[in-house]
């Protein structure tokens, strides 16, 4: 393989995008079995690039440091793969669930356009580069947000605008590292955080938390749940996005800023990421829609990927990119579960749900192993990767950290009871006619999907040994053990105990609520809804109190109401009565002056004449 | 050859009431028009071959005996009598809609032609007495056009341009007399020789002002402008057109320019002098101009404001500062012409002038509207039309000499002129239509097809700018920025 070939993963999926733009809309098959056989194609050269480890690809582009410079190594291509999966899949689950859609030569031009510049930032080792593969993500999120219907260009704003805002964040954050550095090469970069480079620090790390989805950078997702195609969600918030977040958030703590455990930095991000847990996991429970509450938890979860990378600890570092590849999984398992529901019943709403297991076998098993594997339930993966992140976050010292971690762990269990209690079991609803399960394609990236899920639990070593562990060496003295399996599924210590323990509880406040809510399942948060100061906070929150983006535009409304009467009227009263009436005075007397009398005209004639012969005379002088 | 220029369009003007007699439009129609395609590509074709041979190219003129009358054709020249042929053909295609009902057809081309063939004349000839009867036969001729309507207005309108002409011309023959006292010639050659001999600075001071005023009324430079807001509103509009678009440049600022470039040589005093008057006329047609309510009395005003423009460059004396002088020149020739000829459009479908009275009046006539838009942005210097690069090269020349103060007028007086260009767009074509105007029709073929030419040109030269400054303007500065040099070394014959 020559270093050229790592154009391939940026350069098919363009190639794709486009053809599937141009095939006409009416045409039906051809698009789905070209995407299908493209992906795939991607899939397979990411394999082979993933087990090449090794290349580099430079060519001189617009000089002063800024070249075309892509690098693949053991961390980029473990992503790089990562993403062609997700792709695979995502483009498999909307053969099906996407047929017919009036824009779908957009949509699947869109979606392999994010793939292009998704691989393409993967693989960028410059920055310039790496910022622009990232921007033209903003684009395709736009884009791919509006496919959702017209009530979407809102929310399509909105994450632009935040997003936007992240990514320019990190450019000013890249910018100042360059000044620091003297170079853009992201693999020559490595430098203590003090001074401007701590400033550029939280800079960067605003870019990758907000493009992870962290607090307070989350509030478009909630929005888009409703608004966007469900694949959108489980491809861009669910897999890609978070993978790219957090393998940039790895990058900035792990290579360009050498973090010292428990220095400020790290305390930073662990408030962050448990911050983000314990509100996010809280919102997501009172959810009675089935898609926001999963785009919630999409935000909880970027909240451990934080706090473990922020432990700043090896076990837990692992943990924290661990558990993005996991909740991936998991989390895209359960958009696509919600999905296949959505297309059977025409609704995500858990009031109008119930009872569909038996109907709809294969999406209730696919999502349970999802929802299992979330909320750290043993042996699955999701207890593997939090396991390793409460090691870490325990090993800092500071326990308040693990156990906002725990906290979180008891509420999405308890949400995902709800969801899962409110949708799968439960008596029938009589809203929805009878359904038949989804069709094949629908099913088979869902259970490749849980199967996944199952497969890194009970075989943690595979990932762990294969994936993750790589990626830390060469950040660990040498000599320490760097096998994490060992922790694997152990459960005879005290901090798996704990978790367990969590698991029981929440099962207790699920079906006390259940029954609180007279038998039905989608009140069973209720009660904890309606604590005495919870109410206020959630219905401030419901409200959009605490969106900053709302918050934002509400400011900016406000000053320019103020700006528009304080300034642009004042200024405007100057040019339309003030200088309109001087200039009307002048002018009124000027043409008075020209009243048609021809004496007049000459004697200005001849003044003007005397006066340009004195003042010629003395200029001449 | 060059003897072409005057020969053409005054043979064509002497047969042309005899043509009337034997057909009363078609003809007159027809033959003017070809003559005034004739001498545009002639001048584009035989005028630049004759120039790129060799700069001033000298031309005695016979008729079987030698005659001391000498033509000479420089860039200068050649750049002018490229903007007389382009203006008048495109209002001798006006003039075919135009002036169907407007009295005899043929007399009208008759003096039409005859001040053509003056203004050729005063730009071709190369001795001040020439000079003076070139420009007198074109003041004669257009005496006579603005009062071609014959009402009460144009009668006293063209009276009194009469009776102030005739006082300028007086001093203008006054300081003529001077300089043949003092030089026993009047050559351009022998005086600008003369001049430099003699070191007679205060004589140079005196016909200086004298010809201030005499070509400064021409040219309606404030205080010498007040018959202009009379007369060119009174005259015919494709009159009107050609009197603000080059008549009062070829009298006026071509004259000055030439008499006191290249023959006195710009000195600081007369620079100063120039560049005060260009400043006031500036401000004071500007200031006038936004409160007219007449459409074409509005024009005229901005006439007098534009034009100080093109004296501010030309007196500031710079070679970037002449160009630009030079090229607004050629532009507002373009621009205000085209808005004149809207103006007459407008006139002849609504009978009105008064600018509030009309309205809405772009959903029935949508190509004067359209043009008079693109004409209006141009006059008012927007990019990337015409008017503001030559707007642009002045200002630019300014801040170059540090003369910060009258760049600031400059800019100033650019936004006033936006601003009663955008009351007649608001008033006379947009807005609301006002119900009287209902039926009213766009201009004919040939009228519209002119300011359609005009506008055209206008984008054009926007877009193009490098090309016509570097085939048309830069021989024409190169001429006057060479100065008296420039006239002792090439008119030696």
């Amino acid at each position: 393989m020559t270093p050229a070939n790592l154009l391939i993963p940026i350069l098919l999926p363009v190639g794709l995008g486009i053809i599937s733009f141009l095939i006409p809309s009416k045409t039906k098959l051809i698009r789905e079995i070209i995407s299908i056989i493209g992906a795939g194609v991607i899939f397979y050269v990411a394999v082979v690039l993933f087990r090449i480890k090794n290349l580099n690809y430079i060519v001189p582009w617009a000089g002063t440091g800024i070249d075309f410079d892509l690098r693949l190594y053991h961390f980029s291509g473990f992503i790089l793969l990562g993403l062609s999966g997700f792709l695979f899949l995502i483009v498999l689950y909307s053969s099906i669930k996407m047929r017919g859609h009036n824009r779908i030569r957009e949509y699947y031009g869109y979606v392999f356009l994010t793939a292009a510049l998704a691989n393409g930032a993967v693989l960028a080792n410059n920055f310039v580069l790496l910022v622009f593969f990232w921007e033209g993500l903003l684009l395709t999120l736009y884009g791919l947000i509006t496919i959702g219907g017209k009530e979407s260009y809102r929310t399509a704003v909105k994450s632009f605008i935040i997003s936007g805002f992240c990514d320019f964040c990190m450019i000013l954050g890249i910018g100042i590292l360059w000044y620091a550095t003297g170079t853009l090469r992201m693999s020559d970069i490595s430098v203590q955080p003090h001074g401007l480079t701590a400033v550029s620090f939280f800079l960067m790390m605003i870019g990758a938390i907000g493009k992870a989805g962290g607090m307070p950078f989350h509030t478009w997702i909630p929005d888009a749940a409703i608004d966007a195609p469900v694949s959108v969600m489980a491809f861009l918030p669910a897999s890609v996005e978070k993978l790219l977040g957090i393998y940039l958030l790895t990058r900035i703590s792990l290579d360009f800023f050498k973090l010292q455990v428990n220095s400020a930095f790290c305390i930073t991000l662990m408030i962050i990421g448990s911050a983000t847990i314990v509100l996010a996991v809280f919102m997501a429970l009172i959810q009675k829609d089935f898609k926001k509450l999963l785009s919630f938890h999409a935000i909880s979860q970027v909240g451990y990927m934080i706090l473990g990378i922020g432990t700043g600890i090896p076990i837990g570092i692992a943990g924290g990119v661990f558990h993005m590849i996991n909740h991936a999984m998991y989390k895209c398992g359960l958009f696509l579960s919600a999905g296949s529901v959505e297309h059977r019943t025409g609704t995500t709403e858990l009031k109008k749900l119930g009872g569909l297991y038996r109907e709809m076998p294969v999406t209730a098993l696919c999502f349970a192993v999802c929802a299992a594997a979330i909320s750290g339930v043993w042996p699955l993966n999701g207890f593997v990767s939090k396991e390793m992140i409460f090691h870490g976050s325990k090993e800092t010292g500071y326990l308040i950290f693990t156990i906002a971690a725990w906290v979180g762990a008891i509420f999405t269990f308890a949400s995902f009871l709800k969801a899962g209690h409110s949708t799968f079991l439960g008596p029938r609803t009589k809203d929805i006619p009878r359904v038949k399960e989804s069709e094949s394609l629908i099913l088979l990236p869902m259970i490749i999907l849980a199967g996944l899920c199952i497969l890194f639990g009970v075989y943690n070593k595979l990932p762990l040994t294969l994936f993750i562990q790589p990626i830390l060496e060469g950040h660990v003295p040498v000599g320490e053990h760097l096998d994490f399996s060992n922790h694997g599924l152990a459960v005879a210590n005290p901090i798996a105990m704990i978790s367990i323990l969590c698991l029981f509880i929440a099962l207790a406040i699920h079906f006390y609520g259940w029954n609180r809510g007279e038998k039905r399942a989608y009140l069973a948060s209720e009660p904890i809804h309606n604590l005495p100061v919870l109410k206020m906070l959630y219905n401030k929150s419901e409200a959009r109190f605490f969106d900053l983006y709302e918050q934002g535009v509400k400011v900016l409304k406000g000053l320019s109401y103020i700006l528009f009467v304080g300034v642009d009227r004042t200024i405007d009263w100057i040019y339309e009565k003030f200088v309109t009436f001087i200039g009307r005075t002048f002018s009124r007397a000027l043409s008075w002056a020209h009243s048609g009398n021809y004496a007049n005209y000459l004697a200005w004639c001849i003044a003007g004449l005397v006066i340009i012969i004195l003042f010629i005379g003395k200029l001449l002088r | 050859m060059v003897f072409t220029f005057i020969l053409v369009p005054l043979v064509m003007a002497s047969l042309m009431p005899l043509i009337g007699k034997i057909s009363k439009k078609f003809l007159p129609d027809i033959l003017t028009n070809i003559t005034l395609l004739f001498l545009l590509i002639y001048s584009i074709t035989i005028g630049r071959q004759i120039i790129s041979s060799g700069t001033g190219i000298r031309q005695l003129v016979w008729l079987g005996q030698q005659l001391n009358i000498t033509l000479a054709l420089d860039g200068f020249s050649l750049l002018m009598l490229f903007l007389i042929s382009l203006v008048s053909f495109a209002v001798g295609l006006y003039c075919i809609n135009y002036m169907e009902h407007y009295g005899s057809k043929a007399v009208f081309y008759a003096l039409f032609l005859l001040m053509i063939a003056g203004m050729n004349g005063l730009v071709l000839a190369t001795d001040l007495f020439s000079i003076y009867v070139f420009l007198e036969v074109a003041a004669v001729a257009s005496y006579a056009l603005v009062a071609f309507g014959l009402g009460y207005d144009e009668l006293e309108a063209s009276f009194k341009y009469l009776m102030l002409s005739a006082v300028a011309t007086a001093f203008i023959l006054v300081s003529i007399a001077l300089i043949f006292g003092f030089t026993d010639s009047l050559r351009l050659h022998d005086v600008a020789l003369a001049f430099q001999l003699l070191n007679a600075k205060y004589l140079v001071g005196l016909c200086v002002t004298l010809f201030i005023f005499g070509f400064g009324l021409k040219a309606a430079i404030v205080p010498f402008h007040a018959w202009l807001p009379d007369a060119h509103p009174s005259a015919p509009a494709p009159i009107s057109a050609m009197l603000s678009g080059v008549l009062i440049k070829i009298s006026g600022i071509y004259a000055i320019t030439r008499i006191f470039l290249n023959v006195f040589g710009l000195n600081p005093a007369i620079s100063t002098v120039l560049m005060y008057l260009g400043v006031i006329s500036i401000l004071v047609g500007a200031i006038i101009a936004f409160s007219q309510n007449d459409i074409k009395r509005m024009l005229a005003y901005s006439s007098i404001s534009q034009i100080g423009y093109i004296i501010l460059g030309i007196g500031l004396g710079t070679p970037l500062g002449i160009l630009g002088g030079l090229f607004h020149l050629f532009n507002h020739g373009i621009f205000k012409s085209l808005l004149f000829l809207n103006s007459g459009a407008v006139e002849q479908a609504t009978g009105t002038r008064a600018l509030d009275k009309m309205g809405g009046l772009a959903k029935r006539m949508p190509i004067t509207a359209a043009t008079s838009v693109v004409g209006s942005l141009s006059i008012a210097g927007v990019p990337p039309l015409n008017g503001f690069w030559s707007k642009l090269i002045i200002i630019i020349a300014l801040v170059q000499a540090k003369a910060y103060g009258f760049a600031i007028v400059a800019v100033l007086a650019s936004g006033i002129t936006l601003w009663y260009y955008l009351i007649i767009q608001r008033q006379a074509f947009f807005g609301k239509l006002n119900e009287t105007w209902n039926n009213v029709k766009e201009a004919p073929f040939w009228m519209s097809a002119s300011m359609i030419i005009l506008a055209l040109i206008c984008i054009a030269i926007g877009i193009l700018f490098p090309i016509i400054i570097k085939s048309w303007l830069v021989p024409a500065t190169n001429v006057l920025s060479a100065g008296v040099y420039y006239t002792i070394n090439l008119f030696r014959f």
